[in-house]
């Protein structure tokens, strides 16, 4: 087994705001392997990308903390680090893609200068050629036609797709161990998509980096996470390889979610559907969190929070339903 | 298990209610203060101990009531004149703050309406309402008020209408700005499918989203406006010297600033204030009027 | 012989594209290229490409919020391009009614849920408050929303109720024909399959037709009854939906199915093998000679790039490939 770059245990993150603590993650533990790719699927509001935030230490201030838990990337424990060793650590040990990649660029820099000040901030390269070299061949590495010449352009310039790998190159050009990517391809078209989840497989292969790939598309999952944890409402219901998630899945919010995708290998007459809405973070009922829309609930359900149980496997599910 | 981090997240709650209470406190201070001073104003007659026009050459340059050597019988001293400075700050509030609140209402209308039609119509129209916001940006407001005292005399009017020729030019430009977004946004679509006129378009989608940038403008016009009656009256277009203005009486101490300080400081305290309240009540009065933000 | 609602003949939407000091005009964008499409009555088409094949602007064309500079949308048989104002306001406009895509967008938020679903209503008919309000309350009911609900504003609903209170203002003015702008694909996993099973179950209550602008073909193999291919401001696969997802024919129609075919790497056959295509789309100001698929096509021929293919009928559908020509 490859070595664990990754560990999260216990993680409580909430949001303090006006109306009162938003619980937006609640005891969350997981960890990813070198070369290996971690899905973390669930709904907006579940609590995926405050996840990824926790883990890079940028959550929005004032509000945002996290309360409880720990988190250790290459033996180091982020949470005792000072914002200035964290500063450190972000973008080279550990980096992150966003979902917009018309946003995620500024505008008024060039694709060169954008890679090099990353590359500038982490790397002591005194060298500008050298620079030029670390930017060129990250670019290389997302397969970017051309890397000389793109260099001078500005990200307006640029289509979706090409965007969106000039952000992978910024989070790959310091060689980082882990790297979030949080709905990369959601804004990608479908054609788009399967490029840049194969060049990402690519690139697994070439670097060892372990990779977090938060998202809601099953069909995400099923190309690209070796491992998938499914949240909802702030916690890991189910966690398992991904063909067991896909074959095998024991949380019915999990049989539930895959059910409802429709599929395009054969016509259904009607979805499956997930009647209401998941609970708010602010007052969680005290039993299990889906109890209220599970179609198979039983009477401690509502009372007590269902343990987490490993069925065999690493494939571990909370649900009372599960022996 | 042990954690490293444990935080307690009750106590964290708590002092953030704390802060929203304290925060809650602070906002009557600056309805307050500005209800204070319109009263006063409405009221100066009953208020005001003096004439603010009264010359009283023996009891000129007195300090404050407070301070060392200050005359009792007047509260914030007296001028070079001798006139008494508190009674000439509440005589001047009406001048000042009516001043503002008029040229702001004429401005702020007209200014809304032009960006609104503008951004909203975009093309040929558009392009003609804003070079002529362009001349208005460029034409000096003091040209235009000498003009016009020639023209009509000095007076309140004259300064009011030749600081509202221009002063539109600004809230319109960005109010176009905001209109030409929101022409763009699903929701102005959506009403153009059903078959909504333009005219209910501008009025039921564009003026209530258009709101908040324009009580910024607004309330950041307040202090500006106080500041150019004063230059207007001072260059002999608005109100003639012996009635009193804040910004008027700021100019006439001018001279004593280090003999007597409080001639300028305490009407310059007031548009101060008057300024502060209006950007705190200007935010106030922007939530209350966004659901997204009101309170439930 | 089909009962077609509305029927887009040859629509082709120019834009100019202007650039520099004085605005020089240095081309046209064929965002919309010779389109031609016909809808059944309570049936649904879809139109289905990525971002740059023109299907929202063929859609806008159908909304009237821009007009197709050649081609014409013809609505019962009438061409409406050729109605008046006063016309469109009484005859067209109320009967076709849209669901946009963004539910955070697509509101007023300074509105109520009652004044945004009535407000069809208040433009359209002149109805008393009171039954303005009664109606509000029956669509909320239609759409699985309460009555309480109508006190409220857009900002405090999650995305899949807001786009249940978009529906409810669609369906205000009893429209024959609504224009879903990707409808689901702001929504949740879970809220999806809510919201497209509600479109069916109005569907049938009300004959509604819908055409359906999406990207996620398992979305449109499951919504609807006819289907759409664009590439580039073209239609290149046209036909009935079973038809075209069993026996795709076109390259392009293949690829998309095979991105967006929910399978796991070990359950796919060796010869079966996912189809990436190289490189992004074209731009529409500078479209490829010939077939516009050919720069991206796996299956390109010499003649391709020279030579646009034709629409052809195989077999239940069209396409448009050399291969079948």
């Amino acid at each position: 087994m490859s070595k664990i770059v990754l560990e999260v245990e216990g993680l409580r993150t909430s949001f303090f705001t006006r109306k009162g603590i938003v619980k937006a993650v609640d005891g969350v533990s997981f960890f990813v392997r070198e070369k290996e790719t971690l899905g973390i699927v669930g709904e907006s509001g579940c609590g995926k990308t405050v996840t990824g935030m926790s883990i890079m230490r940028l959550l929005p201030e004032p509000g945002g903390k996290i309360v409880g838990g720990r988190i250790t990337l290459n033996g180091t424990s982020l949470l005792e680090l000072s914002k200035r060793e964290m500063r450190n650590i972000r973008g080279c040990m550990v980096s992150m893609i966003l979902q917009d990649p018309m946003t995620s660029l500024n505008p008024v820099y060039t694709i060169g200068d954008q890679i090099a000040e990353s590359v500038r901030m982490h790397q002591n390269l005194a060298d500008e050629k050298m620079i030029t070299n670390e930017v060129v061949s990250s670019l290389r590495l997302l397969q970017i036609p051309s890397p000389e010449t793109l260099l001078k352009n500005y990200p307006f310039q640029l289509s979706g797709g090409m965007r969106q790998r000039v952000v992978g190159a910024i989070a790959m050009c310091c060689k980082p161990s882990l790297l979030i990517a949080d709905e990369p391809t959601t804004a990608l078209d479908a054609t788009i998509q399967a490029q840049y989840i194969a060049l990402f497989k690519d690139i697994q292969a070439k670097t060892d980096v372990a990779i977090i790939f938060i998202t809601h598309d099953f069909g995400v999952i099923a190309d690209m996470c070796h491992r998938v944890a499914v949240m909802y409402a702030g916690k890991i219901v189910e966690s398992a390889s991904t063909s067991e998630i896909f074959k095998k899945p024991q949380h019915p919010y999990t049989r539930a979610l895959i059910n409802s995708v429709p599929r395009l290998d054969r016509k259904d007459d009607r979805l499956y559907s997930i009647e209401g809405q998941p609970p708010s973070l602010m007052h969680l009922p005290p039993g299990c969190r889906f109890c209220e829309r599970c179609s198979d609930s039983l009477e401690i359900c509502s009372k007590e929070e269902p343990p987490e149980k490993n069925i065999g496997n690493n494939h571990t599910v909370s649900c009372w339903r599960v022996q | 298990m042990e954690y490293l981090r444990d935080i307690n997240e009750a106590k964290i709650e708590k002092r953030m209610e704390l802060r929203r209470k304290f925060s809650r406190l602070m906002l009557i201070i600056p309805v307050v203060i500005l209800a204070l001073l319109i009263l006063s104003a409405i009221f100066a007659p009953l208020l005001a101990p003096y004439s603010p026009t009264e010359i009283a050459m023996t009891e000129r340059l007195q300090p404050p009531s407070f301070l060392k050597g200050g005359s009792p019988k007047h509260f914030l001293g007296t001028d070079s004149l001798g006139r008494d400075v508190f009674s000439r700050i509440i005589y001047g509030a009406r001048i000042s703050l009516s001043f503002s609140l008029i040229v702001i209402f004429i401005t702020g209308t007209v200014g809304t309406i032009l960006g609104i039609i503008s951004g909203y119509f975009g093309g040929r129209l558009d392009s003609f309402i804003m070079r002529f916001t362009d001349v208005a940006l460029s034409i000096p407001a003091i040209l235009i008020a000498i003009i016009l005292a020639v023209g009509l005399g000095p007076s309140f009017k004259t300064i009011v209408i030749a600081s509202s020729i221009l002063g539109w030019s600004g809230y319109a430009r960005v109010i176009r700005g905001e209109a030409m977004r929101l022409r763009e946004v699903d929701f102005v679509a959506q009403a153009r499918i059903i078959g909504s006129s333009r005219m209910r378009i501008m009025i039921k989608h564009i003026f209530p989203n258009v709101i908040n940038p324009l009580i910024i403008i607004a309330t950041m016009m307040v202090g500006l406006m106080i500041i150019i009656e004063a230059t207007l009256s001072y260059l002999g277009a608005g109100i003639p010297p012996p009635n009193p203005s804040w910004g008027a009486m700021v100019n006439d101490g001018r001279n004593y600033l280090e003999t007597a300080w409080w001639i300028s400081f305490f009407p310059g305290f007031c548009i101060g204030l008057v300024v502060l309240s209006c950007n705190y009540l200007g935010d106030w009065i922007r939530d209350k009027l966004d659901p997204r933000l009101r309170r439930l | 012989m089909a009962d077609i609602l509305l029927e887009g003949r040859n629509l082709t939407m120019l834009y100019p594209v202007r650039r520099g000091l004085f605005q020089g005009l240095i081309g046209m964008v064929r965002a919309v290229d010779n389109v031609s499409f016909s809808i059944e009555r309570g049936k649904t088409l879809s139109l289905v490409g990525e971002s740059g094949a023109g299907k929202t602007t063929t859609a806008k064309s159908v909304l009237l919020l821009e007009r197709a500079t050649s081609g014409s949308v013809y609505f019962e048989g009438k061409d409406i391009y050729q109605y008046n104002k006063d016309q469109l306001k009484r005859e067209y406009r109320p009967r076709v009614q849209a669901v946009q895509q963004n539910p955070w967008s697509s509101m007023n938020p300074r509105m109520r849920v009652k004044d945004i679903v009535a407000e069809p209503l208040v433009v359209n008919a002149k109805q008393s408050k009171k039954e303005n309000y009664d109606r509000v309350v029956e669509l909320l009911d239609q759409v699985g929303l309460k009555a309480e609900h109508a006190e409220h504003f857009p900002h405090e609903f999650s995305g899949g109720q807001r786009q249940r209170i978009a529906v409810a203002r669609a369906l205000a003015l009893n429209p024959s024909l609504v224009v879903l702008d990707e409808p689901v694909s702001a929504l949740d996993v879970s809220i999806r399959a809510q919201i497209m099973n509600l479109l069916k179950d109005l569907q049938e209550a009300h004959n509604l037709s819908y055409l359906v602008i999406a990207h996620n073909l398992a979305t449109v193999r499951y919504m609807s009854h006819g289907v759409a291919i664009m590439y580039l401001g073209q239609i290149v696969e046209y036909g009935d939906t079973e038809d075209l997802f069993e026996n795709p024919l076109h390259p392009y129609t293949n690829a998309l199915i095979s991105a967006s075919d929910l399978k796991l790497p070990e359950d796919r056959d060796q010869n079966e093998k996912e189809i990436i295509l190289s490189g992004e789309m074209p731009s529409p100001l500078n479209p490829p000679t010939g077939c516009r698929f050919h720069t991206r096509c796996p299956e390109a021929r010499p003649e391709c790039s020279k030579i646009e293919p034709e629409m052809v009928t195989v077999g239940k559908h069209q396409v448009k490939c050399h291969k079948f020509v």
